[in-house]
């Protein structure tokens, strides 16, 4: 199934032959996740390009974060985003996760955060954590820790350890944004001056 | 005496912020890439914002309204360090010339979350988040073209070598250093210099950029004084261009 959502089809299913291409042309990409507020999931908004992790949290930062209200944001690199197949009609993306060769373990591996795609068309939202040696493995331990048995549309597992997240000490980067509110349309009301100037040029 | 003191301080950090917010907001819609196009033009925003808000400062001490203050001067009466006017050039001397600026910024601010004059302090405390990241945008954007290519070093060698005697110029004491100092308003310029000097090369010893003996590096001053380069006036005559076809006039 091709999707027209061009979040869907950016992370491709074969990564190395579309890095080699990137690296002649452009930056690679790295993926966006922000939290609005701290009550809040992360969610998935988007890709920056950059050199590398670093100076895609700084770009990712005014590129996704420059309005409205941000707690946290964190990136990782695209191709070390491990994903499921999409599903198609009602099926359950969970469902279609197949139990990895080394079988099911709880094992003492690294932490992954499983983000799920809930609604076509909409970001994919955090879910949560599991442990896994392998991020075929994360899948599985999703599926068995994660699903809650709604549909959803495609699974993602990060290492914890591939993401660089806002440090303690940057949580103030967010410390003014609820005030740039002339960065939002919403803030320009024009049409009172709109209707004046009308009414003015009516009754000449 | 205080109060002057205090004024001429204010003037010289807000007409830095409105200037160069100005020159950078030039860089809006030609950055060298589209997520750093935003992110220039963000903080050339943050920075506009700052002066706005200390220009409110100097408008609650008896001074004119923003607007005005900030439209309605000729060069002559702006207090901003030479430096901040300087056309734009390449993209190289404008990341230079912010990684230079906001290193000090970062570290007056810093200072002034001391100031004993409280709406300064205040202000200082706020806007602390803004300005960590534009401290940060500019440490890792130095560390990546200051060891990238032979030609991402030597563009901002260039650039650096041509931009410290101006950077220094930021330093240039007032008239009323010591009434700042004794007032604990504002530790002072030559404590900021330090501390900047030991920033600058803290970042840059992780590049391959090199940094000449401070001593050899003659300051060019004057801007605190009124006494401006051939670009200031320019620059704002258009800045002002359309505010002056009525100042009166409601936005």
């Amino acid at each position: 199934m091709k999707s027209l959502d061009p979040r869907v089809n950016r992370l491709p299913q074969n990564v190395t032959s579309n890095k080699e291409e990137a690296a002649l042309t452009q930056f690679g990409t790295f993926e966006v996740f922000v939290q609005p507020n701290p009550k809040k999931p992360f969610q998935h908004e988007g890709a920056v390009h950059s050199p590398n992790l670093e100076m895609a949290f700084v770009m990712a930062k005014e590129a996704f974060t420059r309005r409205f209200t941000c707690s946290s944001l964190y990136v990782v690199e695209t191709s070390k985003i491990f994903t499921s197949a999409m599903s198609e009609g009602d099926q359950n993306a969970f469902d279609l996760i197949q139990k990895t060769p080394e079988g099911e373990g709880m094992s003492n591996g690294n932490s992954y955060e499983i983000f799920i795609l809930q609604k076509r068309g909409k970001q994919s939202v955090h879910a949560g954590q599991v442990l896994a040696a392998s991020p075929e493995e994360a899948m599985w331990n999703a599926r068995n820790q994660l699903n809650k048995g709604t549909q959803v549309f495609q699974v993602w597992a990060i290492r914890t350890d591939d993401i660089r997240f806002t440090t303690v000490d940057e949580g103030d980067l967010w410390q003014t944004l609820p005030e740039k509110k002339f960065r939002d349309a919403s803030d320009y009301k024009g049409g009172e001056k709109l209707k004046e100037f009308l009414d003015k040029s009516n009754s000449l | 005496m205080k109060d002057e003191a205090t004024k001429e301080l204010l003037y010289k950090i807000a007409d830095d912020q409105l200037i160069l917010g100005h020159r950078n907001s030039e860089w809006t819609g030609f950055g060298p890439l589209l997520e750093e196009d935003i992110a220039f033009s963000s903080m050339a925003q943050d920075k506009l914002g700052q002066s706005l808000a200390l220009y409110q400062l100097l408008h609650q001490m008896g001074e004119a309204p923003p607007d005005t203050v900030a439209f309605m001067r000729d060069s002559v009466n702006f207090h901003n360090c030479i430096f901040t006017e300087l056309p734009n050039g390449e993209y190289d001397f404008s990341l230079v010339r912010h990684f230079l600026f906001d290193a000090s910024e970062i570290l007056r601010f810093e200072m002034l979350r001391e100031s004993t004059f409280i709406p300064l302090k205040e202000l200082a405390v706020k806007i602390t988040g803004e300005l960590r990241y534009h401290d940060l945008h500019a440490r890792t954007w130095m560390r990546q073209l200051g060891s990238a290519t032979g030609e991402s070093i030597l563009r901002l060698q260039q650039s650096l070598t041509f931009s410290l005697p101006h950077a220094m110029g930021i330093f240039e004491v007032s008239p009323y250093e010591e009434d700042l100092i004794s007032g604990k308003i504002f530790a002072g310029e030559r404590v900021l210099r330090d501390r900047w000097m030991e920033r600058v090369e803290e970042t840059l010893k992780t590049t391959a950029l090199q940094l000449p003996s401070w001593g050899t590096v003659e300051p060019i001053f004057g801007g605190r004084s009124g006494k401006h380069s051939e670009h200031l006036q320019p620059l704002l005559d258009e800045m002002s261009e359309v505010f002056r076809i009525d100042p009166s006039a409601e936005w």
